[in-house]
């Protein structure tokens, strides 16, 4: 127990750093209000859902297997450390034993000995990580990446180290002091408590000390581990190990998204709209400020990242990180509701990195502590394109050609059924009672080579007999490309459109070609008024091959064949397996790349990169993934998706490998012979 | 500096024409309208004049209601006025119609009168020749750069194996190609705005039309490509590039 002036002097250090940390705090708190959006919605059953992620940090497991396991070890002992601070401070205050001698207090203590020493341990290994191993490389951000003066010239790693010295003397402190109650005790009863195995064996140093030299040590732990935090609070909210909570409110209020990538729609209905989008960091949404307190800086989203991956200026982690290190600096006089005297693009990324993106969603996908940085990318692209009018020329004639043709290749209307003529493809008009709506999608209608996909398909349901229809010149582009390109309006436009024509002819089931039309109609219309029961093609070949329609001759047995999972297929829509059971059910061996199912690694083309060139770096993402799928050694490259198909043939032509690249009904369809 | 542009809407180029039953006029039905592509560069052109030396840009059409989306697509742009000039139908005789904008452009006090030195639907290339001839202002067709300083322009045009440069008083007509410039996308905050521009409507001064559309036909459909195969193949297509394609 403390002696009186020990009491009073603690008590006043409480006031003190409470007060110093309330502004720090409450600053954070009116930042984060500032943003956009719908106020966040928080209740009970979130709550706790919220409440699991964050113990069981599942997010975390998807890689960096090691470093996880140390992690997990300061993790949990830093949570069960709130519960051990307050039990030091009421032994300090009073002359009880926390929670009492009983079983209770008996795990307790042996809990809070095994997590003093798995917090330190695991704390060494993350300081040797940062300092000495090899894969210290990962936590750093490559040149050309955008990354400010503040966090380039070593605020991160200085943050690490206050970080990382104050858990190790805090956590190394408090068992210190432990070892020397334990010594006490010794003196008095003759043993120690073998129930805290290691302060026990540490205390053993102590012998031959007196009582009174016990004490000393005992007070000056208590201080130095309890006053750590004192002076350590109020620099809490400037650093990054404020993820501790804040990736705890991340999971808390982050929106249930229809999908990973799925954006919001913009009312354009509503006179008062004035800005869109996102120019200054206080146009953010909420949940995307609280994402720049959440990130702890791991770098895992520009691992998963293919535009960093090949060398762009994009780094998904340098956006989160000149995020917060913008709010850091500017706390006050944006917590003030001063205007911020400069853009995202002056200090959060390039213009090229804005380009660079191609929404594939790894990096929202790997993030451990929930952030989102595609989003503000694209809400960024939205201002640009909007109010602006400021994005690469490339993309004009797509936007061109989706306005005023309904398609980015700006190919006439009437021709969107030219590939299917002399084919059996009844449009709904000539078969209202069809069961099927055939999506077709722009580009299986126009591209020369995406054509033989849709010829496929077509073949395919036929020998099947699906009873479908397709829309034919009622149909036009999703809006996707616009909608991934910032041009929201464009977009808003198409699916106002969409939805009307689908709303009348109200399909029973709808089947797309492509998996940008699958997560724009499936997941993203709904939203705008247009609820419809979505499938990938492959989806709907696995539900043939299942249900036996699939007449397949066994052929001969053809080479192996390694599937590339497109990003809005797998990633964006959790279709993983049915392209698989497919392959399977024509007998052929599947090699997998290493990066396959949700962690697949983009084609290049997505988020409008289609129709733009892409932006300089040390390689394409398309010869990236090629070269990827070449050393599995297989002989064909099965794809699912129109854009995937252009990027993977190019590359393989580039490449001159002879490896084939076909969608996976093609590969069915060619089975099927000229018997359909 | 103020600058009237004459734009006219024409089909969208990816349209597929159809002729209408009076077997002199096209279908407008599944029309997609766009400003003509040469108009929209000299729109372009003006705004970026304007935004360089001030002023307004003022747009121009002849025709029904429907071009008022033209029109708008120009205000979306950056045009600060617009005018249709109402007319029933879009004349065939450009005499017609460079004479109903030279009533209405005569006593705008314009320091510049851009147009596209041709519309894409009919090709004519007329017009800022005739609006130049009626005005007696300098007129330089085939624009494709341009600069304007201290009440003196100056166009480039690129002729067969050279290029020109020319320069001119102001007021002038300029006839302007697609080389001139890449016109902008209007953004979101530019439409918004655009609603809410008024579009003067006016009555066109018609004249009467001394050029007669008789008849439109469909080009003659061309015939399949003929595809040959292996080296033996070769001296037969070298005969037949020669004799019936004459290209070589």
């Amino acid at each position: 127990m403390l002696s009186i002036a020990e009491k009073v002097l603690f008590a006043i250090a409480v006031m003190g750093s409470a007060s110093l940390a309330y502004r720090g705090f409450s600053n954070v708190v009116k930042v984060i209000r500032r943003g956009t959006g719908e106020p966040l919605k928080v209740d009970l059953d979130r709550f706790f859902r919220a409440l699991g992620q964050w113990i069981i940090m599942k997010p975390i497991w998807k890689t960096r297997t090691l470093a996880d396991v140390f992690h997990v070890m300061i993790a949990w002992g830093f949570v069960f450390y709130f519960l051990v601070n307050l039990g030091d401070v009421l032994q300090g205050y009073f002359p009880v034993q926390f929670l009492g001698a009983g079983a209770v207090g008996v795990a307790y203590r042996f809990l809070a000995d095994v997590f003093s020493v798995s917090v330190l341990v695991g704390m060494v290994w993350f300081l040797l990580r940062r300092f000495a191993l090899g894969s210290r490389r990962q936590l750093v951000i490559r040149e050309n990446v955008k990354v400010m003066e503040a966090a380039r010239a070593g605020g991160i790693t200085r943050d690490s180290v206050i970080v990382g010295v104050f858990i190790l003397a805090h956590v190394g402190f408090r068992f210190l002091g432990e070892t020397f109650t334990l010594a006490q005790e010794r003196l008095h009863t003759g043993h120690g408590d073998p129930g805290q195995p290691f302060a026990h064996a540490v205390s053993g140093l102590w012998e031959g000390l007196d009582e009174s030299a016990l004490v000393v040590g005992q007070h000056v732990s208590w201080w130095l581990a309890l006053g750590l935090i004192l002076a350590f609070v109020p620099y809490f909210p400037y650093s990054k190990h404020f993820h501790l909570i804040m990736s705890g409110v991340n999971f808390l209020v982050k929106p249930d998204r229809p999908s990973l990538g799925a954006l919001d729609p913009v009312d354009f209905e509503d006179e008062a709209l004035e800005q869109i989008g996102v120019a200054r960091i206080e146009d953010l949404p909420r949940k995307h400020l609280i994402d720049a307190y959440a990130c702890i800086m791991c770098n895992r989203c520009q691992d998963a990242c293919p535009a960093y991956v090949t060398g762009k200026e994009l780094s998904p982690a340098a956006l989160e990180v000149n995020k917060r290190y913008y709010l850091n600096l500017n706390l006050a006089a944006l917590a003030a509701g001063e205007a911020s005297a400069e853009t995202m693009l002056d200090f959060a990324l390039s213009e090229s990195a804005l380009w660079a993106c191609t929404t594939c969603g790894a990096c929202v996908d790997i993030c451990p502590v929930g952030n989102e940085p595609m989003f503000d990318l694209l809400h960024l692209r939205r201002h640009q394109v909007l109010m602006e009018s400021a994005f690469p020329q490339e993309l004009q004639p797509a936007f061109r050609g989706m306005e005023r043709n309904g398609n980015p290749w700006n190919r006439s209307a009437a021709d969107r059924m030219a590939w299917a003529e002399g084919r059996s493809v009844p449009t709904i008009d000539e078969n209202p009672d069809a069961e099927l709506l055939w999506w077709v999608g722009c580009a299986p209608s126009y591209d020369p080579r995406a054509q033989r996909t849709a010829q496929a398909l077509a073949k395919v349901m036929n020998a099947a007999g699906v009873r479908f229809a397709v829309l034919g010149g009622r149909e036009s582009c999703t809006g996707d490309s616009a909608r991934r390109a910032g041009n929201e309006y464009l977009f808003y436009e198409r699916a106002q459109a969409n939805i009307e024509t689908l709303n009348e002819v109200a399909p029973k089931r709808i089947v797309t070609t492509c998996p940008h039309c699958l997560h724009t109609l499936g997941k993203e219309y709904a939203a705008m008024g247009g609820a419809y029961e979505v499938i990938h093609h492959t989806q709907l070949l696995a539900e043939l091959a299942a249900a036996g329609k699939l007449d397949l001759p066994g052929g001969e047995a053809s080479g192996a064949v390694t599937f590339h999972d497109p990003c809005y297929l797998g990633r964006h829509n959790g279709v993983v397996d049915e392209p698989r059971e497919v392959l399977d059910a024509l007998r052929l061996p599947v090699v997998e790349m290493p990066r396959h199912g949700t962690k697949s690694f983009c084609c290049g083309a997505g988020g409008a990169q289609m129709w733009k060139e892409e932006e300089p770096g040390a390689a394409a993402v398309n010869a990236t993934r090629f070269d990827e799928a070449a050393a599995t050694g297989a002989q064909t490259l099965a794809v699912g998706c129109p854009f995937c198909l252009t990027m993977m043939d190019d590359a393989s032509k580039a490449a001159g490998e002879g490896m084939a690249v076909k969608d996976v009904v093609e590969i069915v369809a060619e089975r099927l012979g000229d018997r359909a | 500096m103020n600058i009237a542009v004459c734009l006219k809407q024409t089909p969208d180029t990816e349209t597929r024409v159809q002729i209408a039953g009076d077997g002199v006029s096209v279908l407008e039905d599944d029309v997609q309208w766009i400003i003509n592509p040469y108009d929209e560069a000299a729109v372009e052109a003006a705004l970026r004049l304007t935004e360089a030396h001030g002023g307004e840009v003022t747009v121009f059409s002849l025709g029904p209601p429907r071009v008022e989306k033209a029109l708008r697509e120009a205000l979306a742009m950056g045009a600060h006025r617009a005018v249709r000039l109402h007319a029933d139908a879009v004349p065939a005789d450009p005499r017609v119609t460079a004479r109903a904008l030279t009533a209405a452009l005569r006593d705008g006090g314009f320091d510049l009168i851009l147009a596209g030195q041709q519309a894409v639907d009919d090709d004519q290339a007329q017009t800022p020749q005739r609006i130049a001839q009626a005005l007696d202002f300098a007129c330089v067709t085939n624009v494709e750069e341009l600069t304007v300083e201290g009440g003196r322009g100056a166009a480039r045009r690129v002729l067969e194996g050279v290029q020109e440069v020319s320069s001119f008083p102001l007021p002038a007509v300029l006839g302007v190609n697609l080389r001139l410039n890449e016109p902008r996308y209007p953004s979101f905050k530019g439409i918004m705005q655009a609603k809410r521009k008024p579009i003067d409507v006016i009555e066109a001064e018609l004249a009467e039309p001394k050029l007669v559309v008789e008849r439109l036909a469909y080009p003659p459909e061309k015939a399949a490509g003929r595809v040959f195969e292996g080296v033996e193949a070769v001296p037969e297509v070298v005969r037949l590039l020669h004799e019936e394609a004459k290209v070589i």
